[in-house]
């Protein structure tokens, strides 16, 4: 049998990133085929080049055999890819059926308004669903969008359906219709992309699994002949030799306590302990509830149960200010858009946030001591640049990252919150930064280190915490925490299923 | 090289701010000896004193990343107040202490619903607009309100230091004090950082709404005052008084380098441009050319001379900042 669509030898690189490494990609006209890789293992990126947002650097896509060029996404569509998301993509304000024909069929001066309802309730008809074509999509849920997304794949004779994490934010019961839907496609002869974080899911309803890493496909099998473990394994499979190791030192007493923190819809139950001088690693799937936990703790977005107890005192955090005052400070995953203001000079960035120790006794900003004060810091991180008055914007992304951390160490925090404090930057950036982290700690901060870079977590914390769906699933110790460990338990199985 | 203040830039606007200025004297000059005569140049600054008294805070509050529409409402309110209060029977002392007050009050409603609910400041001052214009009408109705006593009306025209009346005295001290805030304090540092990204701002732990409200507070006051001043220059007050003054105050900011999109701008190039838009008019008044023709004039070099060269950088960064709050 041919496959509908098939990528050959497809690279795409990112400044800093391989993304994609020379692909093999293909789907079968009837299948389900599931795409499976942790975080950043090039998921995103296969699909964006399918659907033509991204243009591969090299290789070539056949459709049908025939070699094909994706532009962009209208042309994709011509081509009969589709593609659904885990937020629909519905216009709230039109109905059932003008969302459904929208883009290709709702056009000129004059609309066939009976034919319209009667295709579109023959296409809701073939997916099996009662759903009004006249209702208005705006009290629609989740899955219904959904629904009205998939029937407008359908309509556009769509033979090749991407659904990237379509039941991330269903109820086991919707996630079952969806599942009816999927196969009633499958029999169509549809060729489906199903990618999911959810083992259970990808069990029942895949035909194929394919898993990436780092931008390589490392395995593609029939559900058949694969286990659970064996997919974990292909999944992680990373060597942790080139790892900075931690030094030593002496766990000090307890500085914070998190009790059943909780924030509705987003996370709840979290609980947890950091020591001075301990870092807790935070692992788990992005979108986990990892970050929103971080910002409940500073203070951006305050959680609304639980308890926060601070070197013994019970704390509500309400704003960042508070949370700065309490010795609490968050290095963002956004370093560009939240963590720096880029076009203002890197000594301005770093005494921001401790602003008021450079005034003067009439309120004028002391540039003697904020130009030391960021000298120093140039020191002590290597701060590549050519003058501290120079823009933010202007750095690489490993050095603005130290101008991050620089501003929040300046406010001589207790407990230092890192959020993906190495995405995006280069090797060498990076074993700085991991150096630092080990410094910090040696001098007795409490750190909360966020990454989805697990082998950066294993490497780095003394116990990690990991969550999955903004449920906390366990706290592990270093030595019993593998990477099989960590992504079981973040996609959903609990400790005792483990089998390595 | 102090930060927050942009040499490069400094270099591009205000330079050339300062050249074309330069070429406005000279033909003014040329065309009057009378030009640089110290009372000449005093009345230029004086046709016009209460605008360019409110254009300093303006500038602090596009900076900001905001705007206020309603400041030349507040100048007509704050002159409607006093001028009604001292009608009934109030000492004009007491009178001007509630103009200011009323002024303050239009500031914290503005910078309410702008930094605590966050709605857009364009449409909040516009509605401010309306409003305090609507009140003004109430309390003045068709009528004119004069009559005020002589050492009101001398505060607006008397020579105060030297040949400088009060309102020009204290034009020169909020420069002054408008720039060293701007430029060399804390807050202004604040302002700046928040015009650039309010939610980097929050999330380096900047008082974002406190520093919002400041702002409009400043505005609703200095407002007040500008009006207060301006009814003492002029003697009368209608309801009318200050009537559509917010665009001349808003275009001599744009016009002084300072970004619609905040976060870029300079006190320098804003004092530039004030002059420069005086100058500019005087020339014109030289030449017979009328108030109409003036203000085509000074717009066609607002499009020309601010919009254009900044347009692509600026243009960047707005959607730059739209996709960061549409995400």
């Amino acid at each position: 049998m041919q496959p509908i669509l098939k990528l050959e030898n497809i690279s795409k690189a990112f400044p800093g990133v391989k993304a994609l490494d020379h692909v093999e990609f293909e789907l079968f006209p009837g299948e389900v085929h599931a795409l499976l890789g942790e975080n950043g293992a090039g998921k995103s990126t296969l699909i964006k080049i399918m659907t033509g947002i991204y243009q591969p650097d090299s290789g070539q896509i056949l459709l049908d055999g025939h070699p094909i060029k994706i532009g962009n996404s209208a042309q994709a569509q011509g081509y009969g890819i589709a593609a659904i998301y885990q937020e629909p993509l519905v216009f709230p304000d039109l109905n059932v059926a003008e969302n459904i024909f929208i883009g290709h069929r709702v056009k000129g001066a004059f609309v066939d308004w009976r034919k319209m309802y009667r295709e579109a309730d023959d296409i809701l008809a073939r997916l099996g669903v009662s759903l009004d074509a006249r209702s208005q999509a705006r009290g629609l849920t989740l899955a219904q969008q959904q629904t009205v997304e998939i029937a407008k794949a359908l309509s556009l004779n769509a033979r090749v359906l991407i659904m990237d994490e379509p039941t991330a934010s269903l109820s086991a019961h919707e996630v079952e219709q969806l599942f009816n839907l999927t196969r009633v496609l499958r029999e169509r002869g549809v060729a489906i992309l199903f990618i999911s974080h959810r083992m259970d899911e990808i069990f029942e309803i895949a035909d194929r699994v394919t898993v990436f890493r780092d931008g390589q496909q490392i395995s593609s099998k029939p559900i058949a002949e694969i286990t659970r473990d064996g997919v974990i394994q292909d999944m992680v499979g990373r060597k942790l030799e080139s790892f900075f190791a931690r030094n030593e030192h002496e766990q000090g007493e307890l500085m914070l306590s998190v009790r059943n923190l909780g924030k509705r819809g987003i996370f709840s139950d979290i609980n947890f302990d950091i020591h001075r001088g301990e870092v807790l690693g935070f692992a788990g799937l992005v979108g986990a509830g990892r970050t929103d936990v971080g910002l409940a703790l500073f203070g951006v977005e305050p959680a609304d149960s639980g308890e926060i107890i601070l070197k013994g005192s019970q704390q509500q955090i309400r704003s960042p200010e508070q949370a700065q005052a309490l010795g609490i400070a968050y290095v963002t995953e956004d370093r560009r858009q939240l963590g720096l203001t880029l076009p203002m000079s890197i000594a301005a960035n770093i005494s921001l946030p401790s602003l008021r120790k450079y005034l003067s006794a009439v309120g004028i900003i002391r540039r003697k001591a904020e130009q030391a004060t960021a000298e120093n810091y140039r020191q002590r991180l290597s701060i590549r640049t050519p003058s501290i008055w120079q823009e933010a914007g202007k750095l690489s992304g490993g050095n603005q990252q130290k101008v991050v951390l620089s501003k929040w160490l300046n406010t001589e925090p207790q407990l230092l919150i890192l959020d993906e404090p190495t995405r995006g930057i280069d090797v060498g950036a990076k074993a700085e930064v991991h150096h630092i982290i080990d410094q910090l700690a040696g001098q007795g901060m409490g750190i909360m280190l966020i990454s989805s870079d697990l082998p950066e977590v294993l490497a780095m914390s003394d116990r990690i915490l990991v969550m999955r769906e903004g449920q906390q699933m366990g706290i592990f110790n270093r030595e019993e925490a593998t990477q099989e460990v960590v992504i079981n338990a973040a996609m959903g199985q609990s400790r005792s299923d483990v089998k390595v | 090289m102090p930060p927050s203040f942009k040499w490069d830039s400094l270099k591009r606007w205000e330079t050339l701010l300062a050249v074309v200025l330069a070429v406005v004297v000279i033909f003014n000059i040329s065309q009057s000896s009378v030009f640089l005569r110290v009372d000449n140049l005093v009345n230029l600054f004086m046709l016009h004193i209460e605008k360019i008294i409110v254009v300093l805070i303006m500038t602090l509050i596009i900076i900001n990343g905001e705007i206020d529409l309603s400041v030349a409402s507040v100048m007509g309110l704050g002159a409607c107040v006093v001028a009604n209060l001292y009608e009934r029977g109030v000492s004009m002392e007491a009178a001007i202490l509630v103009g200011l007050g009323v002024g303050a009050l239009c500031g914290i409603i503005n910078g309410f619903w702008v930094a605590y609910v966050r709605l857009p400041s364009l449409a909040v001052t516009l509605a401010g607009l309306i409003a305090y214009h609507g009140i003004a009408e109430m309390l003045v109705e068709d009528r004119s309100i004069g009559n005020f006593p002589d050492w009101f009306n001398q505060l607006g025209q008397k020579a105060l230091i030297g040949p400088l009346p009060l309102s020009l005295v204290i034009f020169f001290i909020l420069f002054i004090i408008f720039a060293a805030v701007l430029h060399f304090s804390a807050f202004g540092r604040y302002v700046f950082v928040i015009g650039n990204n309010r939610e980097a701002a929050r999330y380096s732990g900047v008082r974002v709404r406190q520093v919002k409200m400041m702002l409009y507070i400043m505005s609703g006051v200095i407002a007040s005052l500008a009006g207060i001043l301006f009814a003492a220059r002029l003697g009368a007050v209608r309801a009318s008084t200050a009537e559509g003054f917010e665009l001349d105050i808003i275009t001599v900011v744009l016009l002084g380098g300072v970004s619609i999109f905040g976060g870029k701008g300079t006190l320098a190039g804003v004092g530039l441009s004030i002059m420069l838009v005086l100058c500019l008019r005087n020339g014109m008044n030289l030449l017979s050319i009328t108030g109409n023709t003036q203000s085509t004039v000074i717009g066609v070099l607002l499009i020309f001379s601010v919009l254009i060269p900044n347009l692509t950088q600026d243009f960047q960064g707005f959607w730059n900042r739209r996709r960061m709050i549409a995400k």
